[in-house]
């Protein structure tokens, strides 16, 4: 253990020394040799520092029924335009002769490659694993949107105006507009975890502080809470579930696990 | 320097300069439209995001890679001779940027925000370098285009102080041309590690493309440049061409086309091997899909074989109009390349879905507002060549020898 250690703390400085000074003699000037470095290494922009809370949502494909409430209130509460969806509902094949539906939110990716592209740092990670938009720092290149394996940004082509079609039957929006020129996304409704949270209320129990599209789900088809708190919903319907997550093979470390369909489901 | 010229001359350059004034003008306008109504105006979507403005923008970088290349070869290796195209070289890269970065604020969707890219680090991404090493290397190209700028008659007329001072920059050449070679060999590259890095596209996900981006520049740049000399000084008479540099230049093209066709190769052949979700699909777009008249016409025999038999075989390249044809073509095969990879990693994407990671195909032909703006940003940057060729001398071999017998005379002031 010890000498595992002592070499991780050895190897370190050498390493990155090595590569400033052929750098620097190689390319004859050091901010572009320091740019090079940071770009290769992870710093304090990555999912590194990690709060007390750890959100994630367990949606369970056997008990989906593909009604689209999850998608309809998402869009009431974050003002997303009708034409736009954070939170898509998307048929995924059958099961016997039942279908069975993917409802994709964002991934809110461990590594998310959204994080990783953007040259203004205007997508980040939050200490409690939500991947956020800066909306005001976007520039609206559209890198985070060609990055992002999952679709799950959407542009604004032009700007959201009028009456939003799903207020107020579905709810009221919790959150600003988001202007022309820039994408957006799911947020994992941040807005009410940390209303919430300053309420002292528990997100995923309690309804006020979790996403919209898990309490407006009909049949509790959608879980969320934190995993670090072992006794959570998620933590224990992760435990005692088989789960799967959505293009695993990426290494993106989605937040957002799956519960397949089981035969049981189906009776 | 008299602006004085024969009629003959002076009617088809007016009709030229008209004629790319209008296009440019028609350019302007649907910029105007871009930003009062938005992208919505593109037929851009969030399958398609990027699209032709980022070719054109792509396709300008790496027309100006003449610029380091050149100014490498003059300042750092000392092959001295090249110093008059070098100066070409830098004028075509300044118009070069300055295109990219038009297109670019078309492109981005708060270019009001513009100058976040300089603001705001993140420095993980690809993007955030390329943004911070176009910004250095565009200052580079103004301080490297000082001297040629000091040589306006008018400003050495009116203000003989700024130009004494515009062309004292020159003796920075050196220096800069190291900054220059450094800034342009790292975003060079980026742009194409730019798609390279994305995971999530199998068909960009390959190292190769910025080793590809690289060398197909250095091609693409030195042919822009190679090929605005020789336009020049077959169309204007009063612009003097050492042809015997252009001719050497163009066969070092040749061989560089021959690397660039050779990494090419290795590079699809790679791919050819066992089925891999989106990446077979894409190959199979741009081999046998929607873009494979671009790929085996435009990129591969026009835009690199014609060109490398042409300027390899000492008869064919000694024609100047072979010669031309053959530079003309390796511009468009770059172009063409950087249109196909931009293009074939959108059109194929891949499900998320469970067990079912399988290929769907998009769509994407430029709107009408793309394409006039992007038109009038060409037409732009032609004119601004046109231009500089008429009033800056950017093209000029006889002024090293001019310099070296006055090298007192702060006149055109570039050689040493």
């Amino acid at each position: 253990m010890d000498a595992c250690k002592s070499n991780e703390l050895n190897l370190e400085p050498v390493n990155s020394d090595i590569g400033r000074r052929q750098f620097l003699k190689v390319v004859g000037f050091g901010a572009a040799a320091i740019a090079g470095l940071r770009m290769t290494r992870r710093t304090g922009a990555s999912s590194g520092e990690k709060g007390p809370h750890q959100w994630a949502m367990v949606i369970d494909q056997g008990k989906c029924t593909g009604c689209g409430y999850c998608t309809n209130a998402c869009r009431a509460h974050n003002d997303v335009p009708p034409d736009i969806s954070w939170n898509r509902v998307i048929e995924a094949g059958k099961v016997g002769d039942k279908t069975v539906f993917i409802s994709r939110p964002c991934m809110q990716c461990e590594h998310a490659p959204c994080v990783e592209v953007c040259p203004v740092g205007a997508s980040y990670y939050r200490p409690d694993g939500i991947v956020m938009m800066d909306y005001d720092r976007c520039i609206g290149c559209r890198y985070c949107e060609v990055a992002c394996p999952y679709g799950g940004r959407a542009f604004n082509w032009e700007a959201f105006t009028g009456p939003n079609p799903a207020v107020p039957t579905w709810g009221q929006p919790e959150v600003p507009r988001r202007p022309r020129g820039v994408p957006e996304k799911c947020s994992f409704c941040y807005q009410r975890i940390d209303r919430g949270l300053a309420l002292g209320l528990t997100p995923g129990v309690d309804k006020d502080a979790t996403p919209a599209c898990v309490v407006a789900c009909p049949v509790g088809a959608r879980a969320f809470g934190d995993l670090n708190d072992p006794e959570s919903n998620v933590s224990q319907l992760l435990k005692n579930n088989p789960y799967f997550r959505l293009r695993e093979d990426l290494g993106t470390k989605p937040r957002v696990y799956y519960l397949p369909p089981r035969e049981e489901v189906k009776k | 320097m008299s602006l004085t010229k024969p009629p003959v001359f002076l009617k088809p350059f007016s009709l030229w300069v008209a004629s790319l004034s209008l296009v440019f003008f028609v350019g302007l306008i649907g910029i105007g439209v871009v930003f009062t109504k938005g992208l919505v105006v593109t037929n851009l979507t969030d399958l398609v995001p990027w699209g032709l403005w980022i070719t054109i923008d792509l396709s300008s970088i790496a027309m100006s890679a003449g610029a380091f290349t050149l100014c490498a070869l003059v300042y750092i290796l000392g092959l001295k001779r090249f110093q008059p195209l070098a100066r070409t070289a830098t004028f075509v890269g300044l118009i070069g940027y300055s295109m990219a970065v038009l297109t670019l604020l078309l492109d981005i969707g708060r270019p009001d925000r513009f100058w976040h890219a300089v603001v705001y680090w993140n420095t993980h991404s690809v993007l955030w370098e390329v943004t911070m090493c176009v910004t250095l290397y565009f200052t580079v190209l103004l301080l490297e285009s000082a001297p040629i700028f000091a040589g306006l008659p008018w400003l050495r007329q009116r203000f003989p102080w700024i130009s004494r001072r515009l062309s004292s920059l020159h003796h920075l050449a050196p220096y800069l041309a190291v900054v220059g070679l450094g800034l342009s060999m790292l975003h060079q590259s980026s742009l194409g590690a730019t798609y390279g890095v994305l995971k999530a596209r199998p068909i960009w996900y390959r190292p190769d493309l910025s080793v590809l981006f690289m060398a197909s520049a250095i091609a693409g740049g030195i042919s822009m440049t190679l090929l605005v000399t020789m336009l020049s000084g077959r169309l204007s008479p009063r612009v003097k061409v050492n042809d015997e540099l252009v001719e050497k230049l163009a066969y070092a093209v040749g061989w560089v086309l021959v690397g660039y066709l050779y990494f090419r190769f290795w590079d699809a052949l790679s791919m050819t091997y066992t089925y891999a979700p989106g990446r077979t699909e894409g190959l199979q777009v741009i081999t046998k899909g929607a873009l494979s008249f671009n790929f085996w016409v435009g990129e591969i025999l026009l835009g690199a074989v014609v060109p490398i038999l042409i300027l390899l075989n000492r008869r064919y390249r000694r024609q100047p109009i072979l010669r031309m044809l053959a530079l003309a073509l390796v511009v468009g095969g770059v172009v063409a390349y950087r249109w196909d990879t931009n293009i074939a990693g959108q059109l194929v994407l891949l499900t998320y879905l469970p067990n079912e990671i399988v290929a769907r195909y998009t769509h994407y032909v430029p709107s009408f507002i793309e394409i006039i703006t992007g038109a009038g940003v060409v037409a732009y940057g032609t004119l601004a060549v046109t231009l500089g060729v008429r009033y800056l001398n950017i093209v000029d071999h006889s002024l090293e020898v001019h310099a070296e017998q006055t090298s007192a005379a702060p006149a055109p002031a570039i050689g040493d």
